[in-house]
């Protein structure tokens, strides 16, 4: 039965109009467009002030003095609009990405560097371990990662007897990496597929009433 | 021999087609569950009642079917087995991603459920400052939120009693996007196993993190890892509604990419022949 609530109606109406750029541009999909822009800027600026709040509660009740500071910081960054005073947004800017930076790039390494390279150690020691599926997976795993890693490696050009096997390896390397690129975009669309699954599904269930 | 060339919105209208078949004529496709989904579901069920779970990550799309298909379940089943959640979104939509699944659950005292809200799940507010705000949480949550969603002092929330720092955690569940920086500093600094209701595409791009975590970090794969949770529980909701449609688009999506390298080998037969007249 078709539903009689106005907001799964409104929810059917703006995605119709949304499917309607598939057809062409027009004045529907325009609406449905601003509508959602509009919507975000508005849901961002009420979260950001109600955010602003309640961390800064503690402050105006005198439980935490100290955020002071990050207030402090927090209004200087208004200053970038003025050119002749943008300097002062710099500072917290600069504690802002420094901070980041920092505490981001001591898990990237331990993580993604090192940690990958400890993984593909540790499986390359489990070649002939487990169902042949298994072993299959950590070859490709071992290999592949080997290969593709070479490939970023040995850019420049040398003669020795271990030049023709790497240029092999390069040669792996390249075909390793369109096929993570081809997975990646396939995956991909699978993905944005399952966005107008979701879409339609709301529509034929919520909206109309089937299945 | 020249085939024809179909136009965008002749492809989008088979596309429609393909979508809305399974609504009315469904498939009935049955998943198998995978060792991934299985251990997470092993994992959900083998915590003691009274464990504190923490959900969050970064954004979604649309509600998307790719993760709370995952989530939805696994809620139900937390809910079931008596364990606390604990909800942090790092972006300012997860909020709303958030609650809408823990109301398609369907576990609140409003709806006959087991959880009651303060008591047994929290909904946090967006926490700014995606990994520095996550590694302040870690540390020390007081200090780091004081407030719920809704405004209310976190003293005021039984179940924010028991949770100071990472060492109260016993499981992160990511159904959202940038569950890598979930997955780098929850699992990579502070050693906390993390289930993550992937999107298909962060299952096949994020897969080999299960290798550098090895037993710490599962992920289940999309729409189709959520209707595997599903079965597990003895549902049918969301997962198995995307499934059919899902085998569908992916017999298109072959087809047209058949189709369409056909068309360009066939294409570039025909320039080579004319070149050479």
């Amino acid at each position: 039965m078709i539903s009689v609530d106005p907001w799964v109606w409104l929810s059917a109406i703006l995605t119709l109009c949304s499917f309607s750029l598939l057809y062409g541009d027009n004045k529907f999909f325009k609406f449905a467009e601003y509508t959602f822009t509009a919507v975000v800027i508005g849901h961002n600026v009420v979260m950001g002030y109600f955010t602003l709040k309640s961390g800064f509660n503690p402050l105006f009740t005198g439980q935490k003095l100290l955020l002071i500071v990050p207030l402090i910081l927090g209004l200087m960054v208004i200053f970038m609009v003025w050119r002749k005073y943008a300097w002062l947004a710099a500072i917290p800017m600069a504690i802002i990405i420094g901070v980041s930076q920092g505490i981001t790039v001591r898990a990237l390494v331990s993580t993604d560097v090192m940690g990958n390279v400890k993984a593909v150690i540790s499986e390359g020691s489990n070649f002939f371990i487990g169902n042949p599926t298994d072993i299959v997976g950590v070859m490709l795993r071992v290999v592949f990662t080997i290969a593709a890693v070479s490939y970023f490696l040995f850019t420049f050009a040398f003669k020795n007897t271990a030049s023709k096997p790497l240029e092999y390896l390069r040669i792996l390397g390249k075909y390793v990496l369109l096929i993570y690129i081809g997975i990646y975009i396939g995956n991909q669309s699978m993905q944005n597929s399952m966005l107008a699954t979701s879409a339609i599904n709301r529509l034929v269930r919520n909206w109309l009433g089937f299945g | 021999m020249k085939l024809p060339e179909l136009k965008a919105s002749q492809i989008w209208a088979i596309v429609l087609i393909g979508y809305l078949i399974p609504a009315f004529i469904p498939l009935g496709m049955n998943p198998v569950i995978s060792q991934a989904t299985q251990t997470v579901y092993n994992t959900i069920q083998s915590l003691p009642p009274g464990s504190i779970v923490m959900c969050g990550g970064g954004g979604v799309f649309a509600f998307d079917l790719e993760s709370s298909a995952g989530l939805i379940p696994a809620i139900q089943q937390m809910a079931r087995n008596g364990v606390k959640v604990v909800f942090y979104p790092m972006w300012i939509e997860t909020m709303q991603f958030n609650k809408y699944c823990v109301d398609s659950a369907r576990v609140d005292e409003k709806y006959g459920g087991p959880w009651k809200y303060g008591r047994d799940y929290v909904f946090l507010p967006y926490i700014p400052g995606n990994e520095v705000g996550l590694v302040s949480f870690m540390n020390d949550v007081k200090k780091t939120v004081s407030v719920d969603y809704a405004g209310t002092p976190i003293d005021q929330l039984p179940l924010m009693a028991g949770l100071n720092s990472y060492k109260d955690i016993k499981l992160w569940i990511c159904a959202e996007w940038d569950g890598v920086t979930i997955l780098r500093y929850v699992t990579g600094q502070y050693g906390i196993p993390v289930m993550w209701f992937a999107q298909s595409s962060a299952y096949a791009a994020y897969g080999s993190y299960m290798s550098i975590y090895p037993g710490q970090i599962y992920l289940t794969n999309g729409a189709l890892g959520g209707a595997q949770y599903e079965k597990l529980n003895g549902i049918t909701g969301l997962g198995h509604a995307a499934l059919d449609s899902n085998v569908m688009f992916t017999i298109m999506f072959v087809g047209f990419l058949v189709l369409g390298n056909l068309t360009m080998l066939f294409g570039e037969k025909n320039v080579n022949r004319k070149v050479k007249t």
